[in-house]
């Protein structure tokens, strides 16, 4: 029980439960700072279930039961963190919680299941779990709500076995098994009729990969010849560095909005698009900022601190939440604060390295329990390594078509997709211009197992490993799915390469196996 | 019911990828344009000085190099092809167009090219955008992607003519043979077929293997013979099915069905001849590139196109060939790995069985089937179901 970083056996804590035995201490100032955080969370959660419609949603939606696991999934992934860390991973995670109740609060409100408020489902408009939200960009009045970010996305991220059911109920209708379990868990959502009826129209995209889009094919058959809501198909270019294909994706763009304002009477906004761009600007330079501070010996906003909220913030926001910009400032001010003070977030970093792939999505701490196990420091991201590009703030003719332009852009280069499209270019040879960036001298390769994009490249990032002569170590899971590859069975890949190869001892070797298999 | 005349040498044409016809070709001074999908528009591909191969890879054994490079993960088809690219199988392409359709084949060709498998000095790859949607928007797209990947290279490298008055001859070659195609498939319609689902289906490939304008004879020849050949007085088939899914290019596929009851009266897999060797209809009034890539676009039946407008037509088509060539049942398959067919067998076999009232069988398959016990064993217990449903009446088909 030690102030200092690094001093605790951190898993001691754990325990055969689905909770850990009890709360870190931190001292006397960050365990305040924790439980005052833990308390606000618990208040967020107690405001949402007051209401009777929310009590209805949590006995309709078997996804639901997955949100009391919430307290819990900060606690993960705050574990050993002291001082800046603490308050950076609060402040980003606590929005996140609180933009997803809204987000539940409005779905359960339209839902006509639920809340049947048929003035507001006209006013929303269905978008993927998978999609830049850009296209919403110019619609102040409109909410564009996404039912698979709840019922899978972050379900999988509070419970580690949230998606089961739902992959079994896809496999039993008839689909393989060896598709990506993320759309499969959405597509087996859809099959057992269990996401929220809302809407006036819905937005999908061709997305990360193959699955994906075929997986929309299910969700929209059910949304359109069974729920009447009208959907439109956005279809971005894959490959989406190549200039002769930037016209169809801008035209897509004019196309889906023009389909939105068709079914919903709204028209497009241009100040307030330009008022989100400004934001997401803001939010790009702030991301900017941070992983050139992760090029330093000091790094400050990296692991998961970094990859969850680049996520949310970049896809799911776009700036049309302030919040967020506000957010970016105080996770800014204390990153410089730590910067300066050349303060660490484990005791010893004996290794950089930039995690690339499709990390495991049920063990979304793990990049937390790298840095505090073995000392592996997690850079930065693949999917955190998305468009850095300045959107056009001109609100004139020329900056509107610019604009245009802007938004299909974002949407070709949603998290994930720019990376497993676009060529191999964008996938292999960006990763060692990144390790060379960032002076790392580890690449932890994520191995989806069902992710095709990524696999059909894994004998060229080995040859090109070598050649580099950098640690690749690959972690092989199957992202919703614990059931292939367990929580311990991703972290037994590490312990190996680093025992057998690097020949190092762990920094806390309480951590090199958890019991937690039945752990939310 | 004796075997068709030319039947041995077009089974002897697809037994390797390099096949006399090809090397004929190639004597004859024409270049290989090898490409890997369907909606590459082949008459493209086929203008003066040029031919088409539709890159297979007969004889598949080990793909232990392939699967290094793509794990065990990816589709057997993109893994065979890498094993046999690497091998130096294809080294007498001269060219390699693809799309970005399926992700597994595109990342089978970037690794052949990263592997630098073709030393040819002109070789060049080129990787297309093609539409996942069929409107105004995505022909505009397909149009300029096929004149920047393939008629911009082809001519800048190997000086074809790609000029309109070149691509409506390359068209009326290509409609030959499918006129020729279509109307040996009507064979496939009577109670007493004259050609088995296993010879339609290696004529068919063989037309996307090998160069079209040295086929047309045999395939005229193959067409006069079938008019008159006599079918078997005792039909040894139980049922009709038509075969729906992944490419097919494993010749035992078919005749493993067909081997187990059921006869195969229609083709609706990748490269199969529907709709690959429905003919393309050119007018005057519009360029020539534009209406193929047009027709290309309205008609494909990949599962990649992604609006439910084009989701629902595919189940139709299916059904609709069912109903013209009077199928017994329907047969989804996919190669295992494939995401696409995947999802498209699943929910396609509830909508043909539920929404069509047809019995549906739906598997996965290796890219190499060989004499597979599994599929033997399924194809058949589907074939007495079809019976069963015959003596008991069945479900009337919705």
């Amino acid at each position: 029980m030690a102030k200092e970083v690094g001093k605790d056996r951190l898993g001691d804590l754990y325990t055969n439960g689905k909770v850990r035995k009890r709360r870190e201490w931190r001292g006397f100032a960050d365990t305040l700072y924790d439980y005052w955080r833990w308390l606000h969370i618990m208040g967020i959660l107690a405001g949402f279930i007051m209401k009777p419609r929310n009590i209805k949603a949590m006995l309709r939606y078997r996804w639901m039961a997955n949100y009391l696991a919430v307290p819990m999934m900060l606690d993960r992934h705050t574990q050993g963190l002291r001082g800046e860390y603490l308050r950076i991973c609060h402040t980003e995670q606590d929005l996140v919680v609180s933009d997803v109740a809204k987000l539940l609060n409005n779905l359960f409100r339209g839902d006509r299941r639920i809340g049947n408020d048929t003035e507001f489902s006209k006013k929303v408009v269905l978008v993927d779990e998978n999609e830049m939200t850009a296209v919403m960009m110019g619609f102040p009045t409109l909410k564009g709500l996404s039912r698979e970010t709840p019922s899978t996305y972050v379900s999988v991220l509070l419970n580690q076995n949230a998606a089961v059911h739902y992959i079994d109920v896809a496999q039993e209708y008839g689909l393989a098994g060896d598709v990506c379990p993320m759309p499969e868990a959405e597509a087996g959502v859809s099959i057992d009729d269990d996401a929220p009826v809302l809407g006036a129209c819905a937005i999908q995209c061709n997305t990360t990969c193959d699955g994906s889009l075929m997986s929309n094919g299910v969700i929209s058959k059910r949304l359109e010849l069974e729920d009447g809501i009208p959907v439109f198909q956005l279809a971005a270019p894959l490959r989406h560095r190549e200039a002769d294909v930037q016209e169809y994706a801008a035209q897509e763009i004019r196309n889906a909005i023009a389909f939105i304002e068709e079914h919903t009477g709204e028209k497009w906004d241009w100040d307030y698009y330009f008022e989100c761009a400004k934001r997401v600007n803001i939010s790009t330079r702030y991301r900017m900022d941070w992983l050139d501070m992760n090029k330093t010996d000091y790094p400050q906003v990296f692991g998961s601190n970094l990859a969850l909220y680049t996520e949310t913030n970049y896809m799911a926001i776009c700036g049309k939440i302030p919040e967020f910009v506000e957010a970016d400032r105080k996770i800014d001010a204390l990153a410089q604060k730590a910067y300066k003070a050349k303060k660490k977030m484990a005791k010893e970093y004996r290794h950089r390295a930039i995690i690339w792939g499709v990390q495991s999505h049920f063990y979304f701490d793990f990049l937390l329990w790298l840095v505090n196990c073995w000392g592996i420091v997690p850079l930065t991201d693949m999917l955190s390594m998305v468009s850095t590009k300045t959107l056009c703030e001109d609100n004139t003719p020329e900056g509107r078509e610019q604009a245009i332009y802007d938004i299909a852009w974002l949407t070709e280069n949603m998290i994930m997709r720019n990376r497993t499209h676009g060529g191999y270019k964008v996938l292999l040879d960006e990763l060692w211009e990144y390790v060379e960036e960032f002076h790392a001298d580890m690449v932890i390769l994520w191995e989806h197992m069902s992710c095709k994009a990524l696999n059909g490249m894994h004998g060229q990032f080995e040859e090109k490993a070598r050649e580099k002569g950098i640690h690749l170590v690959w972690v092989t899971h199957d992202l919703f799915d614990p059931r292939v590859i367990s929580r311990q069975g991703v972290r037994d890949q590490i312990n190996r390469y680093m025992r057998a190869v690097m020949q190092e001892e762990p920094l806390d070797p309480s951590l090199e196996i958890l019991h937690d298999e039945h752990s939310w | 019911m004796k075997d068709l005349k030319h039947l041995y040498y077009f089974e002897r044409l697809l037994e390797d990828a390099n096949n006399d016809l090809i090397r004929q070709a190639q004597n004859d001074g024409k270049i290989c344009v090898a490409y890997t999908c369907e909606n590459v528009p082949e008459p493209l591909l086929n203008l003066e000085g040029a031919f088409s191969a539709r890159l297979r890879a007969p004889r598949t054994g080990s793909m232990e190099m392939g699967t290094y490079y793509m794990t065990s993960f990816l589709c057997e088809y993109s893994r065979a092809l890498l094993e046999r690219a690497i091998e130096g199988g294809f080294n007498f392409a001269d060219c390699m167009i693809t799309p970005d359709g399926c992700t597994m084949m595109n990342r089978c060709v970037e690794n052949m090219e990263l592997l630098k498998t073709n030393e040819k000095e002109k070789f060049f790859y080129e990787y297309m955008e093609v539409p996942m949607k069929a409107d105004d928007n995505g022909l505009n797209l397909y149009v300029l992607q096929c004149r920047n990947h393939i008629l911009k290279p082809l001519q800048e490298h190997y000086g074809i003519d790609v000029s309109d008055a070149a691509i409506r001859k390359a068209v009326q070659e290509h409609n030959r043979v499918c006129e020729l195609i279509r109307a040996i498939g009507e064979f496939r319609k009577g109670d007493m077929p004259r050609i088995t689902g296993y010879e339609y289906h290696i004529i068919t490939m063989v037309t996307y293997a090998a160069p079209k304008y040295l086929l047309i004879d045999k395939l005229e020849e193959t067409l006069e013979e079938l008019k008159t050949c006599q079918p078997d007085a005792k039909n040894r088939f139980r049922a009709r099915v038509v075969l729906v899914g992944s490419e097919v290019d494993d010749v035992d596929v078919v005749r493993l069905i067909e081997d187990s009851g059921a006869y195969v009266c229609a083709d609706r897999f990748c490269y199969g001849s529907f709709p690959g060797r429905d003919p393309l209809v050119l007018t005057d009034d519009e360029d020539a590139l534009t209406q193929i890539c047009r027709q290309y676009m309205y008609r494909g039946q990949c599962p990649r196109f992604m609006n439910q407008a084009k989701i629902q037509e595919r189940r139709r088509y299916v059904a609709s060939l069912a109903e013209e060539y009077r199928a017994d049942g329907i047969i989804y398959e996919q190669v295992k790995f494939c995401d696409p067919w995947a999802y498209e067998k699943m929910v396609g076999a509830h909508v043909l069985r539920e929404d069509y009232g047809y019995p549906v069988l739906a598997v996965d398959r290796p890219y190499a089937i060989g004499v597979s016990g599994q599929m033997r064993t399924r194809v058949q217990a589907f074939v007495e179901s079809i019976e069963i449903k015959k003596i008991q009446g069945g479900a009337k088909r919705g």
